[in-house]
């Protein structure tokens, strides 16, 4: 977690050009390295070496989708394997005219891409999640495994080239360029290594580039709460898809480099083995640092080598151990571990982590009475058109259940309203019908004129609908500033305005001194009003609070109501609540839902002397109410 | 169309529909459990047919042995479960990769221990003919088999103690907890018992396929779509989905190659989640 956050960032920290330069400094010292060491071994072990610097570019496209986007593809070995595949294709088919192979280089490129977008588009657009993920990218490879397995004899051929079927694709070109007008040149071996260093090296800095721009830290806000990121008008399949297919190219580019190295390809490159390999060298390494493709890389070589035994055939065992043991005793991987091992030696050394800890703990203790000290500079900063939000005929059945049962309500373009209903009434799932989590079996939702029905939870935020869940949504691990800027980005779309606007909501909402620490360690009723504050951020036209005050004191109810009752001079807000104290503070027209249909509309006065309403909540006879 | 062929055809359907029944219900059992994505399970079958082989080898007569066999496995995977799962509840890309480093190392050690060239098991039964078409008998065991298979794990999810507090454990494994039910104790059966039928499939499949120590990576793909395609519910769900797949992958390689039709098998898969997330027994959802 800790290195998480390091990588992130905090949003309001150093200007990104100054890390930009750090980075290529650092790139540019570890490519003089390799170019010393190159020159100083035999010809032959810097070629070998080369091998191992394609390795780590294959273990980047993983570093990159799984450790920054948590997309646990087992399918980068595989779209290695189809990169190489091309390469090998496309050099042998048209080396000898163009006197070059970069083209074939771009090839694979581009054909692991488009692989990666087509596999991305059915899963993440099917919703398919987590492990699901991975279990289809490994069955993709194995059914590549079997395909190519079984093309050998000559009617298989693209061109000139053939697939070469279990014996795998011979006689592949080594690298070569060609200047306009000049001989075609095939790179030494040297020359060899230090390309595939360069090209790894780029793309570390690249990854890292990606990481700290916004595009990256939605990637990693959508690994932590996939709901909330969807929630804020984050379009998380595209954002997916679009990694995806990132490291989709990463891995081409390796697998045309592994094809020109040892001008072979073969099946077995799609099979079990060399996809275990890939996920082992970033786990060992550690997946969400890009130093820790290259080390792991080397590490499990070296362990490899020395226990596998001179012939290599207990190869798997010795991966196989290093797998479960990396899995039980050290799941973050090396080079995070080492991280934390250094701060911890820091922080030994200065005393400054006791001192955190009681910063942290007398923070907590004033933060709920500087709770919204700034109530009035919310309200410069939010205008927003009126907007009314409408459910018409809606119904939404679960198996037999129907949760909604054909319910119409329009809600007045300001102003608050509240849904009260005893459990299981179906006040969340209205409002996840309202907010996209659901969509109706029967039935409208209409924003003004536009009909919402079938749009996607982040279509309806960025149309200015904000939720508020029952169970506080927010990312944990990331730091409160960090969960504004997340949701002030949605919105505006620009890392600097999203800077300011957080920092004005951290002041508003009374987390300024709490702002670095994670916001799973913030108390409940602040964890509550970071949410509310994140759902603020989009300056939406409708908000949504599901029971906003659940766990809150006393005291912090109260100050939820004036939050609510401002809110509402601003906004639709529609509000669901047990706490008949806190609604009947708000004084706010009330819709009383009863097994999923509206059962009576009033003020509060006028409901409080209704028996039939006592009577439902109370679990008196449903039949005995309505006989009244 | 010929009766003789029209026999043929269905009785080929079956035979595939039948393997994929068999080599998925095992995993489904254990996939259905609390956060377990069992990796090894291709493993496991390849340990049911080395079981088995060794059986026959050492005189065993041959039902016997792939009794034997399915009991041995069930019995290993109680040990991993003890050893290895059990710390990773909950956690599911980590069971995946430690179960994954688990078949790793299990298809080395058979390796090792046996060799990696195929090994036959006769079939231990003769021939039919329908018309001109000649059918294995044994084609027709295995279509019993997984038939009792399916049965048995309907009869021990729904009719027992031990699969009322297994199904209790999915729903909600603190709920069935807070109840008196031993969790752990259940998974470790649940895992044995996943195991069991996976090595019982091994076992059945010896006699047809090759007895290789990678063996389990040509089934381990297929089980598991149709373990995703069948969605949530133990039997119902891989029953069905074999039966999907099994026409789609027989259809396939009756018209084109086995390749081919492994192929189709997983783009369907692919194309039936991208419009089903949850699967055939999913619920009925949108999104």
């Amino acid at each position: 977690m800790n290195t998480l956050l390091a990588r992130l960032g905090a949003p309001g920290g150093g200007p990104a050009h100054g890390r930009l330069r750090t980075d290529l400094a650092g790139a540019a010292a570890a490519f003089v390295v390799a170019a010393v060491l190159a020159n100083l071994v035999q010809e032959f072990t810097a070629f070998e070496w080369s091998l191992w610097a394609t390795q780590a570019i294959l273990a980047l496209s993983l570093t990159l989708v799984w450790g920054q986007g948590g997309i646990f593809s087992l399918g980068q070995a595989a779209i290695y394997g189809i990169g190489g595949y091309t390469y090998g294709f496309w050099a042998i088919n048209f080396a000898d005219n163009t006197g070059e192979t970069i083209t074939a280089v771009v090839a694979a490129v581009v054909v692991g891409s488009i692989v990666a977008a087509l596999l991305g588009y059915f899963m993440f657009y099917g919703n398919v999640t987590d492990v699901y993920v991975a279990i289809i990218t490994l069955a993709t490879s194995l059914v590549l495994f079997a395909f190519v397995n079984s093309t050998s004899g000559t009617a298989y051929r693209i061109g000139d080239a053939p697939f070469g079927g279990y014996n795998g694709m011979t006689r592949i070109p080594r690298l070569t360029w060609r200047l306009p007008g000049a001989e075609s040149h095939v790179l030494t071996r040297t020359q060899f290594f230090l390309v595939c260093v360069a090209a790894g090296l780029l793309i570390a800095v690249i990854i890292r580039v990606i990481s700290r721009r916004p595009f990256g830290r939605i990637a990693v806000a959508l690994q932590h709460n996939e709901l909330r990121t969807e929630l804020l008008g984050y379009d998380v399949r595209w954002h997916k898809l679009a990694l995806f297919t990132i490291g989709g190219s990463i891995a081409g580019l390796a697998g045309a480099l592994f094809a020109a190295w040892g001008r072979f390809i073969s099946p077995p490159v799609f099979s079990l083995a060399p996809a275990a390999l890939v996920v082992i060298w970033v786990l060992v390494g550690g997946r969400t640092s890009v130093a820790g493709a290259f080390v792991g890389v080397l590490v499990v070589k070296g362990f490899s080598s020395w226990f596998g035994g001179a012939s290599g055939d207990n190869e798997p065992i010795v991966l196989g151990l290093l797998l479960i043991v990396i899995v039980l005793a050290l799941p973050g991987g090396i080079v995070p571990s080492l991280g934390r091992v250094r701060t911890w030696f820091r922080n030994r050394l200065s005393g400054s982590a006791r001192q955190h800890a009681h910063q942290d703990a007398a923070a907590e203790d004033d933060a709920v009475d500087r709770g919204f000290a700034a109530e009035s500079e919310l309200r410069d900063t939010i205008e927003q058109p009126a907007r009314r939000i409408a459910a018409r005929d809606v119904t939404r059945r679960f198996g037999g259940l129907a949760a909604v049962d054909d319910v119409t309500l329009e809600f007045p373009p300001r102003g608050v309203s509240c849904l009260i209903g005893p459990n299981g009434a179906g006040k969340s799932t209205l409002l996840a019908l309202l907010s996209g989590q659901l969509r109706a079996t029967s039935g409208s939702v209409t924003l003004d004129d536009h009909d919402l029905t079938k749009w996607h939870p982040y279509r309806r935020a960025r149309s200015g609908i904000g939720i508020k869940l029952q169970v506080a949504s927010i990312y944990k691990a990331l730091t409160a500033r960090e969960n504004l800027w997340l949701a002030c980005y949605a919105k505006t779309r620009s890392i600097e305005s999203a800077r300011n606007r957080s920092a004005e909501l951290l002041e508003w909402l009374g987390l300024s001194d709490d702002a670095e620490r994670p916001a799973g360690t913030l108390s409940h009723g602040q964890q509550q009003w970071l949410e509310i504050g994140m759902v603020v951020a989009g300056d939406p036209g409708i908000v949504l609070l599901d029971e906003p005050t659940a766990g809150m004191t006393r005291d912090e109810t109260e100050r939820t109501v004036s939050l609510v009752t401002e809110l509402g001079e601003q906004a639709s807000v529609i509000v669901v609540e047990h706490d008949m104290e806190f609604v009947r503070q708000l004084e706010a027209p009330i819709t009383v839902l009863h097994m999923g249909a509206v059962f009576a509309r009033g003020t509060f006065e006028e409901l409080s002397d209704d028996e039939r309403i006592i009577d439902i909540y109370l679990g008196g006879s449903h039949a005995d109410a309505a006989s009244d | 169309m010929a009766f003789d062929r029209l026999f043929n055809l269905g009785f080929d359907l079956a035979t595939t529909i039948s393997i994929l029944a068999l080599v998925s219900i095992g995993l489904a059992i254990t996939f259905g459990m609390r956060g377990i994505i069992n990796l090894a399970h291709g493993e496991f079958i390849m340990l049911g047919a080395f079981a088995t082989l060794s059986g026959v080898r050492n005189g065993l007569n041959i039902w016997i042995a792939m009794l034997v066999a399915a009991v041995a496995v069930g019995v290993f995977g109680i040990i991993v479960e003890r050893l290895l799962i059990r710390w990773l509840y909950a956690r599911l890309a980590d069971t995946m990769l430690a179960t994954w480093g688990l078949s790793l190392i299990m298809v080395q050690v058979i390796e090792n221990l046996y060799g990696s060239v195929t090994e036959g098991i006769a079939v231990p039964v003769g021939n039919f003919n329908v018309g001109s078409y000649s059918m294995s008998t044994y084609n027709v065991v295995l279509m019993g088999a997984a038939a009792v298979c399916v049965l048995v794990t309907y009869a021990v999810m729904h009719h027992t103690r031990y699969g009322l507090h297994a199904r209790a454990s999915v729903q909600s494994h603190t709920m069935a907890e807070s109840l008196g039910v031993n969790t752990s104790r259940v998974n470790m059966w649940t895992f044995g018992f996943g195991a069991t039928l996976a090595g019982a499939a091994g076992a059945l499949l010896a006699p047809l396929v090759g007895v290789i120590p990678t063996m389990g990576q040509t089934f381990v793909a297929r089980s598991f779509m149709t373990v995703i395609v069948g969605g949530p519910a133990f039997v119902a769900g891989p029953v069905s989905a074999s039966g999907l797949l099994g026409f789609i992958e027989n259809l396939s390689t009756n018209r084109f190659t086995p390749v081919i039709g492994q192929a189709m098998l997983l783009i369907a898969a692919i194309v039936i989640l991208r419009f089903m997330p949850q699967g055939l027994t999913g619920r009925r959802s949108l999104r």
